[in-house]
C-alpha cells in the first residue's frame, strides 16, 4: 500500500554540515509516528524539509506516491497537511475566532468556515476564548489556539514540532490525551524529545541521531534499546551499530 | 468587523464626502478651493500607503513613484488622445503595471522588508532623475513633450464625460477629487472586509503562519501592492489637474512626506492618514507664509512632537481618549 507520506534518502546540508543525511521513512494513513532524538539530531531540520520551510539538498519527499520535493510551505499545506511549529506561530493582532476562521476560509464559505472554526475551538475546549486577542493569551492557550488552527481544516496528516515545549506536567498530560484523540481522525507525526510524553502517546518511534535514522521500532523496544539510552546520554554510536540498525 | 458596522462607516464617509463636495465650493474662494483639491489628492496618496503599509505590512518608500507616474501617464495620454476619457484609465493602469512588475520581482524574489524600502525608494529616485533629464525637443511621447525639469505645464484638465471640448471648472474638479477620495476609502474598506483583505492582514501579522495554512503570501502582497500603485496613480491624476506634472512628483520630499502623513495620522487606520495628510498640508501651506522662520523647521518640530506625544498617531490616540471619556462618563 502506498504510504501517506514518505521520504526517500532525504538529505539537507548546510555547507559542510549534513543536518539530515539520507533519511528514508514512511508514514501510513491513520498512523501516529514519533520522531525523537537528542538536541542536534536533525529532527527540526527534517521537520522543516517536510513542511517546505527548507528545500532538501538530496533525496525525495513523496505524498501518496507523488513527488512533492521542494514544494513551498503553502503548497505542502494545500496537500492536506496541518503544521504546528515548536514556538506557536499565530496572528497576534487578530482574535482567536478570526484566526481559526482563516485556517479554513481557503476551502469553505464564510458561514461554513465559522461553523467549522467553532467546532474546532469546542473540540480543544477553548470556545470561551473565541473573542480574545491572540497576542494577549498565555503560552498554554496559544498552543491550543495553534492546534485549533491546524485541526480545523481536517487535514489528512498533522505534523507537530515539539507540541509540549514550555508546557507544565499537567498541560503535557492533557496534550498527550488530545493527540491520541486527534489520531482517531488524522495521521500524526510528532517531533519530540520528551521521553515521558513519547511513552504516553507513541506506538511507532523513529530515533534520529546525527542526521540519520538510528532505529525505528515500537515504543517499548525503542525505549529498551541501549543505543537509544546511549545517544541521549552522549555515548557515541559505532559504525557497526549504525550499520546493524 | 460586522457587516452592519462596515456599512455604517461607509455610509458616514459617503455622507461626509457629499457634504464637503457640496459645501466647500460655496464656502471657499477659488485659490483656497484649488489648494483644497491638492490636499484631497494628497489624502488619496496617503490612503494608498495606509493600505499598503498599514494593512499589507509593506513599507514602501516609493509611493511617490506611482503618484508621479500617474500624473505623467495622465498628461501624456490627455495630450495624445482627444479628451481625457482614455487618460483616466491610463493614469491608473501605468502605475498599477509598474507596481505589479516591481512587486513580482520583490515578493517572488523573497526580498526582505528592509530591501523593499530601499528598492522602492531607488526606483522613485531613478524616475526623478530620468524625468529631470528629459529637457529638449527630442524627449516627447507622441504630441506630449516631457519637458525635463519644467515638466508638462500644458497638462489639460479633465473634461466633461463625452464632451472633450468642455473642460471641468476648478469647482467641478474639487467635487471629482472628493468623490475619488470617498470611492478609494469605500474600496479599501470593502477589500479589507473581503477574504482577500483578511488574508492580507493575516500575512502582515505572520507570513509564515499564513503560508502554513496554505495561502501563497506572495500573491496577496502583490495584489495589495498593485492596488496601492493604482491608487497612487489616481492621486497623481488629481494633482495634475490642480497643478501640473513635473519631476518634483517623484522627489524624495514627497516620498518622505507620505510616510510622515501615515505615521502622524495613525498607521493601521484608513481615516488617520487622510486626516494626517490634510492637517499637515494645511500646516505646510501656513508655514510657507511665514517670513522669519524656515517652514521645514516648524514641520520638523511638529513631527518630532507628534512622534513623542502621540506615537500611535492622531486617530488611534483620539479614539482611545474618547473611549476613556465615555467610560469615565458612564462610571460617574
Amino acid at each position: 500500500m502506498t504510504a501517506l507520506l514518505a521520504t526517500d534518502n532525504l538529505g539537507m546540508r548546510f555547507g559542510g554540515v549534513r543536518a539530515v543525511d539520507g533519511v528514508s521513512l514512511a508514514v501510513a494513513e491513520g498512523e501516529l509516528r514519533c520522531l525523537i532524538g537528542p538536541n542536534g539530531a536533525g529532527k527540526s531540520t527534517f521537520f522543516k524539509c517536510l513542511t517546505g520551510q527548507y528545500k532538501p539538498t538530496s533525496g525525495r519527499i513523496l505524498w501518496r506516491g507523488r513527488d512533492v520535493t521542494g514544494y513551498d510551505s503553502f503548497a505542502v499545506a494545500r496537500l492536506g497537511v496541518g503544521i504546528k511549529t515548536q514556538i506557536p506561530s499565530l496572528f497576534d493582532g487578530l482574535d482567536v475566532m478570526e484566526s481559526v476562521v482563516l485556517a479554513v476560509r481557503r476551502l469553505h464559505s464564510e458561514a461554513d468556515s465559522r461553523r467549522r472554526a467553532l467546532t474546532a475551538l469546542e473540540r480543544l475546549g477553548i470556545a470561551a476564548l473565541a473573542r480574545r486577542e491572540v497576542g494577549l493569551l498565555g503560552h498554554g492557550q496559544r498552543q491550543l489556539v495553534e492546534l485549533a488552527m491546524v485541526v480545523a481544516p481536517e487535514p489528512d496528516l498533522i505534523i507537530l514540532d515539539e507540541p509540549t515545549a514550555g508546557m507544565s506536567a499537567e498541560e503535557t498530560s492533557r496534550t498527550a490525551a488530545l493527540i491520541r484523540e486527534l489520531n482517531r481522525r488524522h495521521a500524526i507525526v510528532v517531533v519530540e524529545h520528551d521521553m515521558q510524553f513519547i511513552r504516553a502517546i507513541a506506538r511507532t518511534v523513529t530515533v534520529f541521531h546525527q542526521g540519520r535514522v538510528l532505529i525505528e521500532d515500537s515504543v517499548e523496544r525503542v525505549l529498551a534499546d541501549p543505543r537509544v539510552r546511549d545517544v541521549y546520554l552522549g555515548k557515541p554510536v559505532t559504525r557497526a551499530e549504525r550499520a546493524a540498525s | 468587523m460586522t457587516d452592519r458596522r462596515l456599512w455604517t462607516e461607509i455610509a458616514a464617509a459617503v455622507v461626509l464626502a457629499a457634504l464637503c463636495a457640496w459645501g466647500l465650493p460655496l464656502a471657499l474662494q477659488l485659490y483656497a478651493l484649488i489648494n483644497a483639491t491638492i490636499y484631497v489628492s494628497m489624502a488619496v496618496l496617503a490612503l494608498s500607503l495606509a493600505l499598503v503599509w498599514g494593512f499589507g505590512g509593506i513599507l514602501c518608500f516609493g509611493q511617490a513613484a506611482f503618484f508621479g507616474l500617474g500624473g505623467y501617464a495622465y498628461a501624456v495620454a490627455a495630450l495624445n488622445f482627444t479628451g481625457t476619457s482614455w487618460a483616466v484609465p491610463v493614469a491608473l493602469l501605468v502605475p498599477a503595471a509598474l507596481a505589479a512588475i516591481l512587486g513580482y520581482l520583490m515578493f517572488f524574489g523573497r526580498i526582505s522588508d528592509v530591501y523593499i524600502g530601499v528598492i522602492t525608494l531607488t526606483v522613485t529616485l531613478i524616475l526623478f532623475n530620468f524625468a529631470n533629464s528629459t529637457a529638449g525637443d527630442e524627449w516627447h511621447i507622441g504630441a506630449a513633450p516631457l519637458g525635463g525639469f519644467n515638466g508638462i505645464p500644458s497638462t489639460p484638465p479633465l473634461n466633461m464625460p463625452g464632451d472633450p471640448g468642455t473642460p471641468l471648472a476648478p469647482q467641478q474638479i474639487f467635487v471629482v477629487a472628493v468623490a475619488c477620495l470617498a470611492l478609494c476609502y469605500v474600496i479599501c474598506k470593502l477589500v479589507l472586509h473581503s477574504k482577500f483583505g483578511r488574508v492580507v492582514v493575516a500575512v502582515k501579522e505572520n507570513e509564515t503562519r499564513a503560508e502554513l495554512l496554505g495561502y501563497d503570501a506572495r500573491l496577496y502582497k502583490l495584489g495589495i501592492f498593485t492596488l496601492g500603485g493604482a491608487m497612487g496613480g489616481l492621486a497623481g491624476l488629481l494633482f495634475a489637474n490642480c497643478v501640473f506634472v513635473s519631476p518634483t512628483m517623484f522627489s524624495l520630499f514627497y516620498s518622505g512626506q507620505i510616510i510622515i502623513w501615515v505615521m502622524v495620522g495613525g498607521l493601521g487606520t484608513l481615516i488617520g492618514p487622510i486626516v494626517g495628510a490634510i492637517v499637515l498640508q494645511i500646516l505646510t501651506t501656513w508655514a510657507g507664509t511665514l517670513r522669519d522662520i524656515n517652514p521645514s523647521l516648524i514641520l520638523g518640530v511638529i513631527l518630532m512632537a507628534a512622534v513623542l506625544v502621540i506615537p500611535r498617531g492622531i486617530l488611534p490616540t483620539a479614539t482611545t481618549a474618547l473611549a476613556r471619556l465615555r467610560r469615565h462618563g458612564a462610571v460617574r
